[in-house]
């Protein structure tokens, strides 16, 4: 079996979130490893939330804004 | 409304009748959930008119991606089915929402309204009837909009930079500067455009992004990078992104009769005649005023000026000739991004004025039922799982996303609809959440960007706090995007669900934050632009202080004689004067500044001390910023010493009182950019060009036989000043250009002066003997700027003027919510600028005025007491400057902690991130739930 | 213009950034607002744009 990565993205709701939902409008096929998680600033993810998904088996942590 | 026209105005000012004709869209709004199957099936495909013509689309269509209201529609010209009845019509058997109508038809609508304001906009100037520099013949020859479409990551070649013939990369743009502008023999655009130098110049760097070592020129005849930010961005694009600026008229543009390259012959400033050759020719075309816009204005009975502009005053930009009818944006007059934007504003406080008595007689508030206290309640989550016809169905197994859901913890309800977001299953939701006694909810449907507050609404009329419910993007972010992995599609939504679940497990009820409003206005400043926001707000009913520095209201104005188009500006401004002093609502502080400042939006308390040291504190919910700016007094030039060299302010006097050596002078020089444009002043004063050709007007209409040059570096008459500078070159005043590098000299030869300046038509120096000197001197930002900014925590520039919010979209906003501001304290800028500003800045601050309380979105910073030890690192993160750090009482424990003004926050969090020991977090967005997603996110 | 009616509401004849604007700002100061554009979709000019003056920021 391949290897399959899970990633955590945090989003920030004004752009990349935004971006994502334009990505689907748009229908560009991308791989469904990313979960997205909706944040209101990027500046609101706290290093403990990068800490946490990597401790919990994330293989990669996403923090766009 | 939309697919909406205008067809008739009657009654007058306060009481219209208008009649609207609605054309056939032939989608039904209510059904179509833009999906976009449609398109995807009409066989039909034409030009697209947002691509300006670069791409195609079908003829059931979507205007653009991001449309509002993002609804389809069909294009009657090109649809098959409705020129044919019986043919085609695959758009109605592929729509799951049964949408299409074919029988849809026009509708009349007569509306009865006070005020009707036209903001209609413009065309871009279509070269192909002259044909202009081979343009719809020459393919790689393009209009800036079409290059802006190639640009765009949304246009058809999704911001691949390639030439229109053969696909080929391009190395090499040219811009043609003056396309349908300042033209009489093409297209008979006599006016100036005013926004092309400075798109150009954007595309230009914009293009070499998208390209490295793309090599751009842009062919001119005068730079006119007049607004804010503008020239320095010129300097930039030239000294960084090499763009490469030529002053000079093309002669011609022709193919080399091979490939697509593009053959450009002009004679360059030295005389010389040069060839080059481009891979793309762009012309930067101008507005002008379409044929339906020229038919409103008959409609609706308004003048328009010889340039087919609507006809407005300098002191009533936005007023027509029509009592109650307004105008804003470029219908007006060519203008760029913010300034129609301060007109949309403007008109709406022009608007205000006139119905002032009528306020809220026709609007309502929404009413929902009493909220039920979950707090002490365990969850019980409700999961609606939306189909969204096939968008969602046709990739994700829906069916089994619901069992799922079922097994996940503290979820008791689950259902599947086909359109959660119509009416019908809002209502059941409702319904349910009663029924079944839910305390959360999880939508697993499209995006929270668009139909969160939708759903938040469902639950307030189910009597849920509206922050109990999540969504779960399984659309957009899922089926949209996976549509051939159906598989991994239903796993990542079934994720998706799951975490959608453990967020909204530990979300609370939150409420609107609510602040009263102190429904008065401070304007600080006593001009043109402080007393135009002041009259207006007061004649829409509101208490007003105004406070002026000194004596006297007028401020700069009064050292004005008349405004380019003519009006006389004391007769304007006694009449200001008079209207504030007589308002019964304005009170005037003479000899008094802003002292001190407290407080925020809704809620400010500015102490006003007076020149004899009296105080005294006015609370307000709004202020305006209207201080206005200083004239720089020159030292170049030998200003100093010789008695003939004068200001363009001294000059205008000189002449009004027909002072001896004025009215016997017969040789005038007018020097430009004196103070303005220069390295620590890099900015454009604005006013100056069209003041000195004014001025210069006026000495030859006096006395034709005088000798009147004017030494200018880029002549800026914008928009329609652009006449002036025709009058002027038709009367015989003589334009000589000069280089920043070569400015002219002046020194004083017995009782004449003599001045230097570098010719670049004979190429060598040329002296020409005065009898006066006039320095056209530019605007500088007030003293008091700086030092104001700091108490309001508003921003000034580098310059020292103050900066708005938004350069394009919040003109006279600043950062700090409840502040405005207008006049030259933003930017130099002429009377009508200065007056759509102030107007501006009244609408907005009326925003908040018409208010008794404002309600806040309840996502907001809030202070874990348990935990926050007052350590502070948050008050300095904080870019509203919401949070401060006070002292505890001593039954508290002593010691410090942090306090949020909800006022002032944001919610975005970057406290929460900074806190290392989370004591600081945002409602809605709390450690805890983002913690429980993060979990959930990688459970399986 | 003594006691003549004053009606509540306004007509604004596009929906570009400037009607928008003006849209806008008379509802949140209590004015009933008929938006009346020309096409399918409201957005104007400033749509069409790519990217603006001085920030780059995308014109959406």
């Amino acid at each position: 079996m391949s290897f399959e990565p899970k990633i955590v993205a945090f989003c920030c709701n004004w752009c990349s979130y935004a971006a994502a939902d334009l990505a689907g409008t748009a229908r560009m096929q991308y791989p469904h490893n990313v979960r997205i998680i909706r944040v209101m600033c990027s500046g609101m993810v706290h290093p403990e939330f990068v800490m946490d998904a990597l401790a919990q088996g994330a293989d990669g942590v996403m923090v766009l804004g | 409304m939309t697919l909406s026209e205008v067809t008739a105005i009657d009654g007058m000012a306060g009481d219209f009748t208008v009649t609207v004709k609605e054309s056939p869209r032939y989608v039904d709004m209510e059904k179509c959930i833009a999906c976009g199957a449609c398109t995807e099936k009409c066989p039909k495909k034409v030009g697209s008119e947002y691509d300006a013509g670069t791409g195609k689309r079908k003829a059931i269509y979507v205007k653009y991606a991001q449309a509002v209201p993002l609804k389809y529609q069909i294009d009657p010209d090109s649809c098959i089915r409705l020129k044919k009845p019986g043919a085609c019509g695959f758009c109605e058997k592929v729509c799951d929402a049964g949408a299409i109508n074919f029988n849809d038809s026009e509708k009349s609508h007569t509306l009865n309204v006070g005020a009707v304001i036209l903001a209609p906009g413009f065309e871009v100037y279509d070269p192909t009837p002259a044909g202009v520099w081979g343009y719809g013949v020459y393919p790689n020859v393009i209009t800036a909009l079409q290059l802006e479409r190639y640009l765009s990551a949304s246009g058809p070649t999704e911001g691949h930079l390639i030439r229109p013939s053969d696909g080929k990369p391009v190395r090499k743009v040219a811009f043609m500067q003056c396309v349908g502008s300042r033209d009489e023999n093409l297209c008979g655009n006599r006016y100036c455009s005013s926004v092309c130098c400075m798109y150009a110049i954007k595309e230009a760097v914009i293009a070499r992004d998208h390209v490295p070592g793309l090599q751009t020129t842009i062919f001119y005849m005068d730079m006119r990078t007049h607004g804010k930010d503008f020239d320095q961005y010129l300097e930039r694009a030239r000294d960084e992104a090499g763009v490469r600026f030529v002053r000079c008229r093309v002669n011609g543009v022709e193919t080399d009769g091979r490939g697509g390259d593009l053959r450009l012959s002009y004679v360059n400033e030295q005389g010389r005649q040069l060839e080059e050759f481009y891979d793309m020719v762009v012309l930067s075309v101008g507005m002008q005023t379409p044929k339906h816009v020229l038919e409103l204005a008959y409609t609706a009975d308004i003048q328009l000026t010889a340039d087919n502009f609507a006809a407005t005053t300098d002191f009533q930009p936005v007023q027509t000739s029509r009592a109650g009818i307004f105008t804003c944006g470029a219908i007006s007059g060519p203008k760029d991004i913010p300034q129609s934007v301060v007109e949309g504003s403007a008109a709406a406080a022009a608007v205000a004025d006139l119905l002032a008595p009528a306020r809220f007689a026709l609007t309502s508030m929404a009413s929902f039922p009493k909220e039920k206290d979950v707090s002490g309640e365990e969850p019980r989550i409700g999961v609606f799982v939306c189909h969204c016809g096939s968008n969602i169905a046709g990739v994700v197994d829906v069916k089994a996303v619901e069992e799922y859901a079922a097994t996940l913890p503290d979820v008791v309800y689950v259902e599947r609809n086909l359109f959660s977001c119509s009416q019908d299953t809002q209502n059941m939701i409702a319904k349910r959440i009663r029924e079944q006694n839910l305390n959360r909810i999880v939508i697993a449907a499209c995006t929270p960007r668009t139909h969160e507050p939708l759903f938040r609404e469902t639950l307030k009329a189910a009597g849920l706090n509206e922050y109990l419910v999540e969504m779960a993007n399984i659309r957009n972010h899922d089926s949209w995007v996976h549509g051939g992995n159906p598989k991994a599609a239903t796993a990542k939504a079934r994720d998706l669900v799951r975490m959608a679940a453990a967020k909204v497990t530990y979300g609370d009820s939150l409420r609107p934050i609510s602040v009263p409003i102190t429904q008065s206005g401070l304007v600080i400043g006593g001009g043109v632009a402080g007393m135009t926001a002041a009259l207006n707000l007061a004649e829409q009913g509101f208490a007003v202080h105004l406070v002026e520095k000194s004596d006297t209201l007028g401020g700069n104005a009064l050292n004005l004689k008349h405004t380019w188009s003519g009006e006389h500006v004391p007769t304007q401004v006694a009449k200001l004067v008079d209207r504030v002093v007589w308002n019964e609502r304005i009170t005037v502080h003479r000899e008094a500044t802003v002292t001190a400042v407290e407080g925020f939006v809704g809620n400010f308390r500015s102490t006003v001390t007076g020149r004899d040291g009296a105080s005294q504190v006015i609370e307000h919910g709004a202020g305006v910023v209207a201080i206005g700016g200083e004239s720089y007094i020159p030292h170049e030039y030998n200003y100093d010493t010789i008695t003939g060299v004068v200001t363009s302010v001294q000059f205008d006097k000189l002449f009004e009182l027909k002072e001896k050596h004025v009215r016997r002078g017969r040789r005038f020089v007018f020097i430009q950019c004196v103070g303005s444009r220069e390295a620590d002043h890099m900015y454009c004063s604005k006013v100056c060009c069209t003041h000195s050709v004014q001025s210069a007007i006026a000495l030859k209409k006096e006395n034709p036989e005088r000798n009147v040059y004017i030494l200018y570096r880029d002549m800026r008459t914008y928009g329609q000043r652009e006449a002036l500078y025709r009058q002027a070159r038709q009367l015989g005043v003589i334009f000589i250009n000069y280089e920043l590098h070569g400015k002219p000299k002046v020194a004083a030869r017995g009782g004449e002066i003599d001045v230097e300046v570098w010719d670049h038509v004979l190429h060598r120096p040329l002296r020409i003997t005065a009898d006066m000197v006039i320095l056209a001197t530019a605007v500088r930002p007030h003293g008091d700027a700086a030092d104001l900014g700091k108490l309001y925590k508003v921003a000034v520039d580098g310059q020292g003027f103050f900066q708005e919010a938004h350069a394009k979209l919040r003109p006279v906003d600043f950062s700090t919510d409840g502040m405005f501001v207008a006049g030259l304290a933003h930017y130099p800028k002429p009377v009508e600028e200065s007056v759509a500003q102030a107007l501006a800045a009244a609408a907005r601050a009326a925003t908040l005025l018409a208010r008794t309380e404002i309600s806040l979105d309840a996502v907001k910073a809030a202070v874990d007491e348990r935990y926050c030890d007052g350590c502070a690192l948050c008050v300095d993160v904080c870019p509203y400057h919401a949070i401060t750090l006070v002292e505890k009482s001593a039954e508290e424990g002593g010691g410090r902690i942090i306090m949020v003004n909800k006022a002032q926050c944001k919610g975005c969090g970057l406290c929460q991130g900074t806190c290392p020991k989370r004591g600081v977090y945002v409602a809605g967005f709390t450690m805890r739930q983002i913690s429980a997603q993060i979990q959930a996110a990688l459970a399986v | 213009m003594l006691d003549t009616k004053k009606v509540g509401a306004v007509l604004i004849v596009g929906g570009g950034v400037t009607g928008m604007q003006a849209a806008l700002d008379l509802a949140d100061s209590g004015y009933y607002v008929y938006l009346v554009e020309k096409s399918g979709a409201i957005g104007g000019a400033m749509a069409q744009l790519d990217k603006t003056f001085p920030t780059n920021d995308c014109s959406m």
